[in-house]
C-alpha cells in the first residue's frame, strides 16, 4: 500500500504534512513520489492564494478519472476556505481538518462511511481548533535529517483584512511548552542543526492560556538555556511573528544566546499608516520602527527579513512610495514581496480591487530592485569575513555546495563534499551578489 | 442543542433568531439568545445564514453581560447576505462563530482609563458593547452619521458623554462630519481613542489626533470597508 502526499503553501503544511506522513506510515503505507503507483493520493492544501487551490481542482479531477481503471481513495486536509471544503466534498473522499488527523486511520479503515454522501450533518463553516493539541501529540516524520519544523502555535486571532488563515485554522491555540522544549532537545539530541519554531503568530504564544503558560520570550529563554547546556552547536529559528506582539524582551533574549539565530523575519506589509491600519494589522510604522530600532541596539549582526504585499486595495502612488521608503529605512536582507490577491474568506474580499494587475506587477519589480540594491550592498560588507554555514545541497554549478548562514544569506562553496550535508561549517566569504555569497570552506 | 427537525442535531454555533429590529430603512439589529461563549466587549463574531455557505463578520452590539446576543448590521444594497439576513423571521438559524479580535478593553484599563469612542454609522456597535458591559466607564462617545435617525439606540446612553454629528441634517449636537468636530476638541493627554468604522473617516480621525499630539499608541482602530 502506497500514499502519495502533495504539500502546497507554507511551511506550517509542511510541518503538518510530516505528521501526516507519520500516521499514514503507521498504518504500514509506503510514500511513493510517483502518483502512478499510489492507493491513498492526498494533499495538504492551502488557501491563501488562487493558484494552488485551482491546482487541487486539476488534480483531483485528474485522479477521480483514474478510479475508473484503479482502486483510490483520496483525501484533501490542510489550510481550507469553507467555500472551497464544501466544493472538496464532493470530489475527495476524505477531507478532515488537521485536529482530526488523530483520527485519520479510522477515516480510511471506515471508508465507505466517512464519505461525503454519508456526511448527513451540517459541517462546521469554521474549523475546530480545541483538539489540534492531539495533532502535535503525533511524532513527526521529518523530511529531513538536520532541518526541521517544529510547531508550537496553530491559528490565528488577528484578522488582517487581506487574510483568510483565521478561517482556515482557527483560533490561536498554543502547544504546551513542555511538549516543545522535548521536541527540541530531541531534535538537538538526533544531530539537527536548525530549528524552526512554527505558528501563524509566534510570538502570540501563551497568550491564549491567558497566565497559564509561559509567553514566547520565556520559551526562547527555555531554549537558549538548554542550548548552553548542549555540546551540539544548532539554530534556532521562528517564523512568522507579528509585529503587534514583538516586544524588547523577545529580542533581549535572541541577543543573549548563541543557539537562538540571529535572523528576524517582521512581517513589515506596508510602509503606509494608512494601508496598515486598511489591512487592520494593528501596529504602526511607529511601532514597527521601534522594533528594528531595537533589534539593530541589541543584536547588530542580526539580518532582517520581512513581508510586503503591493497593490493592496487603496494603495496609490504615495502610499507605495512610503513602503519603498521604509525599503530604503529598514535595509532588509530579503522581502518576500506579493502582489495583493483578494481571497474569499478574507474581509478585503469584498472591497474593490482597485489597483490593476499591471501597476502591482510594476510596483513588485519596482520595489524587489530596491531590495536587490540593499542586499548587495549588505553582502559585499561580508567580503573577507568567516562565517558559519550549515550545508544544505547541492550547487547548479558541478563541484559547489550550496548552504545558508546563521542569518539565511545562501551562499555558495567552493567544495562538493557529501560529508559536509547537513554541518554547519566556517566559511571564508570572497564574493556577494544582491541574493547570494559564495565562499571558501575553512573548517 | 437546537434541533430543525427529527434526527439532525445541531451543533452549539447554530443560534435561533429571537427577533429582527429595524431601527432606519437601512440599519437593523438582530436578537440572538444569550452568547454560548463569553467574548469581550469589543469583539467580532462571524455569522452565517443555515444552508448558506456565506458569513459576514460582524461587531457585538450587545454588552457582555446581557441577556442576548445582539448584532447591528446595515443592509447593502444589492448585497448578496444583508438582504437575504433582514428578511428572516425568528426562530431561522443563524451560524455564529468566535469570539474574534483583540478591539476592546480589560477590564484594568476601563476602571481607571478615559475613552473617547470615535464611530461613523454601524461603527457605533463595539462602543455599545463596551458601554454596556462597563457602566463606570468614563468615556465619550463621537458618532458621526448623516442623518439623526442613525443615531441608533442614542437614549442610552448619557447625554453629556454622546456627541452626535450629522451631516446631511442639523438635528444633532453638531452639524458636519465629526473629524470637523474632532478638530476643535480638546482631551485629556492620557486618553485612549477607539475608532470604528469606514477607513477614510479613520484615516482622517488619526491624523487629527497625531496633530493634536497624541501618540499613535494611544489609537486604536476597527476597520470595517
Amino acid at each position: 500500500m502506497k500514499y502519495h502526499l502533495i504539500t502546497l503553501g507554507c511551511q506550517m503544511n509542511l510541518s503538518d504534512s510530516e505528521r501526516v506522513s507519520a500516521v499514514l506510515e503507521g498504518m504500514g503505507y509506503i510514500r511513493t513520489e510517483n502518483e502512478d503507483e499510489a492507493n491513498l493520493l492526498g494533499i495538504l492544501a492551502c488557501s491563501v492564494r488562487q493558484k494552488p487551490i485551482d491546482k487541487i481542482y486539476n488534480k483531483i479531477a485528474q485522479w477521480n478519472k483514474w478510479k475508473n481503471s484503479r482502486n483510490l481513495l483520496t483525501f484533501v486536509s490542510g489550510c481550507l476556505l469553507p467555500a472551497d471544503r464544501e466544493k472538496f466534498l464532493k470530489s475527495f473522499d476524505l477531507i478532515f481538518q488537521m485536529s482530526e488527523l488523530a483520527s485519520l486511520p479510522q477515516m480510511i479503515r471506515d471508508y465507505g462511511i466517512v464519505t461525503p454522501a454519508g456526511l448527513k450533518q451540517p459541517q462546521p463553516v469554521m474549523p475546530k481548533n480545541e483538539h489540534i493539541t492531539e495533532m502535535w501529540h503525533i511524532k513527526p516524520k521529518y523530511q529531513s535529517t538536520y532541518e526541521a519544523f517544529v510547531p508550537i502555535q496553530n491559528g490565528c486571532d488577528k484578522f488582517c483584512t487581506f487574510c483568510a488563515v483565521p478561517y482556515t485554522r482557527g483560533r490561536e491555540v498554543s502547544r504546551p511548552s513542555a511538549e516543545i522544549l522535548a521536541e527540541v532537545r530531541e531534535l538537538v539530541q538526533n544531530g539537527y542543526k536548525s530549528i524552526t519554531l512554527l505558528g501563524q503568530n509566534v510570538n502570540s504564544y501563551g497568550l491564549d492560556k491567558e497566565g497559564s503558560e509561559i509567553n514566547f520570550a520565556r520559551l526562547l529563554s527555555q531554549i537558549g538555556e538548554f542550548g548552553k547546556t548542549s555540546a551540539e552547536e544548532f539554530w534556532v529559528y521562528f517564523t512568522s511573528p507579528h509585529p503587534q506582539d514583538m516586544n524588547r524582551e523577545v529580542i533581549e533574549v535572541i541577543a543573549a544566546y548563541d543557539c537562538l539565530a540571529k535572523q528576524i523575519h517582521l512581517p513589515m506589509q506596508s510602509g503606509d499608516e494608512r494601508v496598515l491600519i486598511k489591512m487592520n494589522r494593528r501596529h504602526s510604522m511607529e511601532k514597527y520602527r521601534r522594533i528594528v530600532s531595537d533589534i539593530r541596539e541589541l543584536i547588530p549582526n542580526a539580518t532582517l527579513f520581512t513581508d510586503i504585499i503591493v497593490g493592496f486595495t487603496s494603495e496609490g502612488e504615495e502610499e507605495f512610495q512610503n513602503t519603498v521608503a521604509a525599503m530604503d529605512e529598514f535595509r532588509f536582507n530579503m522581502a518576500y514581496i506579493a502582489m495583493y490577491s483578494p481571497r474569499p474568506g478574507a474581509a478585503s474580499y469584498r472591497w474593490e480591487n482597485e489597483v490593476s494587475p499591471e501597476i502591482k506587477k510594476e510596483r513588485l519589480q519596482r520595489l524587489s530592485e530596491v531590495m536587490r540594491i540593499h542586499s548587495k550592498e549588505y553582502n559585499e560588507t561580508l567580503i573577507g569575513k568567516t562565517l558559519k554555514v550549515l550545508v544544505n545541497g547541492t550547487d547548479r554549478k558541478t563541484g559547489f555546495s550550496t548552504g545558508l548562514t546563521e542569518g539565511k544569506l545562501i551562499l555558495r562553496l567552493n567544495r562538493k563534499d557529501d560529508t559536509l550535508m547537513g554541518k554547519i561549517v566556517e566559511v571564508k566569504v570572497t564574493s556577494a551578489s544582491d541574493l547570494s555569497l559564495s565562499g571558501e570552506v575553512e573548517s | 442543542m437546537d434541533s430543525i427537525s427529527d434526527g439532525i442535531k445541531m451543533d452549539d454555533s447554530f443560534y435561533q433568531i429571537i427577533n429582527i429590529n429595524q431601527l432606519t430603512d437601512e440599519t437593523f439589529s438582530i436578537n440572538l439568545p444569550k452568547a454560548r461563549f463569553s467574548f469581550k466587549a469589543g469583539q467580532h463574531i462571524s455569522v452565517g445564514i443555515y444552508g448558506n455557505h456565506q458569513s459576514r463578520e460582524y461587531s457585538i452590539y450587545s454588552g457582555a453581560n446581557d441577556e442576548h446576543l445582539e448584532i447591528l448590521v446595515k443592509e447593502v444594497e444589492n448585497g448578496h447576505f444583508t438582504p437575504r439576513l433582514r428578511k428572516l423571521k425568528p426562530g431561522r438559524l443563524l451560524e455564529v462563530h468566535g469570539p474574534f479580535g483583540r478591539f476592546g478593553l480589560s477590564p484594568e484599563a476601563a476602571a481607571d482609563g478615559k475613552f473617547v469612542f470615535i464611530a461613523s454609522g454601524t461603527g457605533i456597535a463595539p462602543f455599545r458593547s463596551m458601554i454596556r458591559s462597563f457602566p463606570e466607564l468614563d468615556y465619550t462617545l463621537i458618532h458621526g452619521v448623516r442623518y439623526a435617525k442613525e443615531a441608533y439606540d442614542r437614549n442610552e446612553y448619557a447625554s453629556d458623554r454622546y456627541v452626535l454629528c450629522t451631516s446631511q441634517d442639523a438635528k444633532g449636537n453638531y452639524q458636519g462630519r465629526l473629524t470637523g468636530y474632532l478638530k476643535n476638541c480638546q482631551f485629556h493627554p492620557e486618553t485612549q481613542f477607539y475608532l470604528c468604522g469606514n477607513s477614510n473617516m479613520i484615516f482622517d480621525a488619526v491624523e487629527i489626533l497625531k496633530e493634536k499630539g497624541f501618540e499613535r499608541d494611544q489609537i486604536h482602530c476597527e476597520v470595517y470597508f
